[in-house]
């Protein structure tokens, strides 16, 4: 009996203490932001000397990602343990709590919004304008592009807000003996190339040329990303004009623009160059595949070189191209920055500057996009494994001053979401290249005219 | 002061104050908890669905757009071209009622390894809907589990469909999945309403020389029409809201999206909150009505079986009743007998 009435007891107060913890978060946060109106007493991103500065401070901070495989120790590369013994030989007091999850992009918006949220996180996609509220800044812009690269990558106002840790570039990952088995000597350059490519491959190998892994879904959205730089050469393309393209999906004619990248999809998927059964594809296990062998090329950021890589035995064999599209005889990458990570705005200052010191040090001292196979974040380092020979790294410029959301919201009104996890719309666009109920022209129009209908409730102007 | 808390304190220790506690107590926490974690989230929803605006979007700058949303619901094709897709699920729910009911009744009599039959068959729903994806995706595969199995059986590989890929056969491959899933546990459910049918009524069927489908039909049917009705209902709306299966299977892609999911892309991906939250209200009033018009059709339907079981029920009353006076009577003449 007694027993039962200290059971009721400890259920009661569980419940009280859940519901009190509700309430709570609210009341610190608010708390913790008039603490920081005052907040001269923190030292900036520039002013912090890494090594010397802060060794002593004491503080535990938690951080919020989406790399999964370095929690593991099976992973090919540093893991998070490895980075976090080698900040804590230098500032042994700060101890840095790493969670990770694989369904980051959607769950980080959750803990945002649930105003108790991680001290590091890896900004998710949310308006430009909202950045204050959740993230302190670390700076003007001036400031920090003279200490990173892709400064303004998550920028509003001149703030600079986010910090990555690594940057890639966008490029196609394939095998490169399947390639040479197949007879092919140099990387295709045009869409026509490449479909050649593919068919000889079809032809002389037992490979999947093009392996779409349509069934992650992400990994279809990823085809946004080369409809910028790559597919025009134009800095300016993706942030900027596309918002005041008319038709921005219609055929230019000369093999190049957002026409061109669907296309080669389409084309690929309707000659029967992609795997014979899209719906049932693995993304953990087409990294094997590649490796043997079984898959020629993937449509994939540079990021993914390593994890191909560390699927199996042939190391040397997974190469990385430039996406083949040539304006005016040149190629173009896009070089943009991973992940950025914001520092919560609500934390206690002692934590907000441990976080500053944590993120400087894995931008600069870590060797994390050494190690990933990305490029260089600080400006003080040039390393890199990534060799492009004879192609452009361009970043994509940030939007113009007052357009930071426009391109938000023309994604969301149109449900187009270009580089914004358009998922499904390439999706479709497989199944219709697969079933043949519609040409990808008809597709491109249908697109045209989401678009137009978007730039109109949105307001934005024709221009181009 | 000090007398009123001791009366006050007295008042708890007593029979009648712990009574009035206790019954506070357990009509408080739950109402709390179903007020707090239910109703006032439902109101934000029904709130959210007059505004235009993202989940980060902080509150003073949602835009109220009044009923739009709504409108857009029933303007959009995808909306309620997801529903037509329910259609697909209302089937597979028919034909897991109708498998549960006949394997119910099969295994309520007395049959050989019954237990192992009912744990086997109830094992589905014991797995994780997200393990039930993975299962399902590899068992679907080109070349993989069925396709096997199929060409063991002599079929050959080239006639058959691929299972997710072709959109005319999709949908049914999920439909198969889910009614895989959840068969079992309406059998269960089944089962148990059987069980409280008594069995005398078993044996004077029998005595009658009614037959087993004569006895399921006029004894067993009957009896357990409540949780069958239960079971339709919840089937119905369950198929309406068909989620699980296409969303861990096929990720909605390849037009197996249905409402749910359609939903819950608009809400995620692009963002539309507002939308989103007008969709769910409008599933809400859809199943709210299809449960009206059940409960109408099925008064209709059952209304003859409903006066027998009236009867059934006012005859065993009388019998009780009669057994009753009999063993007063016996009492009596005990007493009787005794003094």
């Amino acid at each position: 009996m007694k027993r039962k009435k200290v059971l009721a007891l400890a259920l009661a107060s569980t419940m009280l203490v859940a519901m009190m913890g509700c309430g709570n978060t609210s009341e610190s946060s608010n708390s913790g932001a008039s603490e920081n109106e005052g907040a001269a007493d923190l030292t900036s991103y520039e002013d912090i000397v890494l090594g010397e500065d802060f060794t002593d401070l004491e503080a535990t901070i938690t951080m919020f990602n989406n790399r999964t495989d370095l929690d593991s120790d099976d992973y090919g590369g540093v893991t998070w343990k490895e980075y976090l013994a080698a900040f804590n030989e230098v500032y042994p007091n700060i101890t840095v709590k790493i969670t990770t999850d694989t369904n980051y992009a959607d769950d980080a918006l959750t803990h945002l919004q649930s105003g108790d949220y991680e001290t590091i996180m890896g900004i998710p996609a949310i308006d430009s304008a909202d950045f204050s509220t959740y993230f302190i800044s670390y700076g003007d812009l001036e400031t920090m592009s003279k200490q990173i690269n892709y400064a303004d990558e998550k920028m509003y106002q001149q703030e600079v807000y986010g910090v990555p840790f690594t940057a890639t570039t966008q490029g196609i990952v394939y095998n490169k003996k399947v390639f040479a088995d197949a007879g092919i000597t140099e990387t295709p350059k045009t869409p026509d190339e490449f479909i050649d490519a593919l068919k000889q491959i079809k032809e002389n190998t037992d490979a999947i040329p093009l392996y779409t892994n349509y069934a992650a879904g992400w990994t279809m959205g990823v085809w946004d990303m080369y409809t910028g730089v790559s597919a025009t050469g134009d800095e300016e393309y993706a942030n900027q004009k596309l918002l005041h393209t008319k038709d921005p999906f219609k055929d230019y004619g000369d093999n190049t623009h957002p026409y061109s990248v669907y296309k080669i999809l389409y084309d690929a998927v309707a000659e029967g160059l992609t795997e014979d059964d899209y719906t049932t594809t693995d993304w953990e296990g087409c990294k094997g595949m590649m490796n043997n062998g079984e898959i020629a090329c993937m449509v994939l950021g540079s990021w993914a070189v390593p994890q191909m890589k560390a699927a199996g035995p042939n190391v040397d064999d997974i190469g990385y191209m430039a996406f083949p599209i040539t304006i005016d005889g040149k190629q173009y990458a896009k070089a943009g920055a991973d992940y950025c990570f914001g520092i919560n705005v609500n934390a206690p200052t002692d934590e907000q500057q441990a976080a500053l010191v944590f993120v400087k040090w894995m931008a600069e001292e870590s060797g994390y996009s050494y190690n990933e196979d990305g490029l260089p974040v600080a400006t003080k380092n040039t390393e890199t494994k990534l060799s492009f020979d004879g192609v452009d790294f361009i970043d994509d410029a940030p939007s113009i001053d007052g357009e930071e959301d426009l391109l938000n919201e023309l994604n969301a009104e149109s449900e187009l979401n270009v580089n914004n996890g358009g998922d499904r719309k390439i999706q479709e666009l497989i199944e219709h290249a697969s079933i043949g109920d519609m040409t990808f022209d008809e597709i491109m129009d249908s697109w045209n005219q989401l678009w137009t209908d978007a730039q109109d409730v949105c307001g934005a102007e024709i221009q181009y | 002061m000090a007398t009123a808390l001791e009366n006050s304190k007295k008042w708890i220790r007593s029979r009648k104050g712990q009574q009035v506690l206790i019954c506070v107590g357990f009509t408080v926490i739950p109402l709390l908890l179903l007020f707090v974690f239910t109703y006032l989230p439902f109101g934000q929803m029904v709130k959210f669905s007059f505004y235009k605006m993202k989940y980060s979007t902080p509150v003073d700058k949602r835009v109220f757009v009044g009923w739009k949303n709504y409108i857009d619901v029933f303007n959009r094709k995808d909306c309620f071209g997801a529903l037509k897709l329910s259609l697909y699920y209302c089937f597979g729910a028919i034909m897991q009622l109708v498998l549960s009911l006949y394997l119910a009744t099969v295994l309520s009599f007395k049959v050989k390894g019954g237990n192992i039959f009912k744990g086997l068959m109830f094992f589905p729903y014991l797995i994780s809907g997200i393990a039930i994806g993975f299962i399902f995706k590899f068992f679907y595969t080109r070349g993989f589990v069925l396709d096997t199995l199929l060409a063991g059986l002599g079929i050959n590989l080239e006639s058959l469909p691929y299972w997710l890929k072709d959109q005319k056969v999709n949908n049914w491959s999920l439909v198969a999945t889910s009614v895989w899933r959840y068969f079992g546990q309406n059998m269960v459910l089944f089962i148990g309403a059987i069980m409280s049918v008594d069995a005398e009524l078993y044996e004077a069927a029998q005595l009658d020389g009614a037959n087993r489908f004569q006895q399921f039909k006029n004894i067993i049917l009957p009896s357990i029409k409540t949780i069958v009705t239960l079971n339709i209902i919840l089937s119905i709306t369950g198929s309406l809201s068909a989620f699980e299966q296409p969303y861990v299977i096929t990720n909605g892609a390849n037009g197996t999206g249905t409402y749910f999911v359609v939903m819950n892309e608009i809400a995620h991906t692009s963002q539309k909150v507002g939308l989103a939250s007008a969709m769910a209200v409008v599933l809400l009033m859809i199943i709210f009505g299809c449960t009206i018009l059940q409960k109408l059709f099925f008064k209709y339907i059952f209304r003859d079986a409903n006066s027998e079981d009236e009867s059934y029920a006012a005859k065993r009353a009388k019998q009780k009743a009669q057994k009753k006076a009999d063993k007063e009577s016996k009492k009596a003449l005990r007493a009787v007998k005794a003094a």
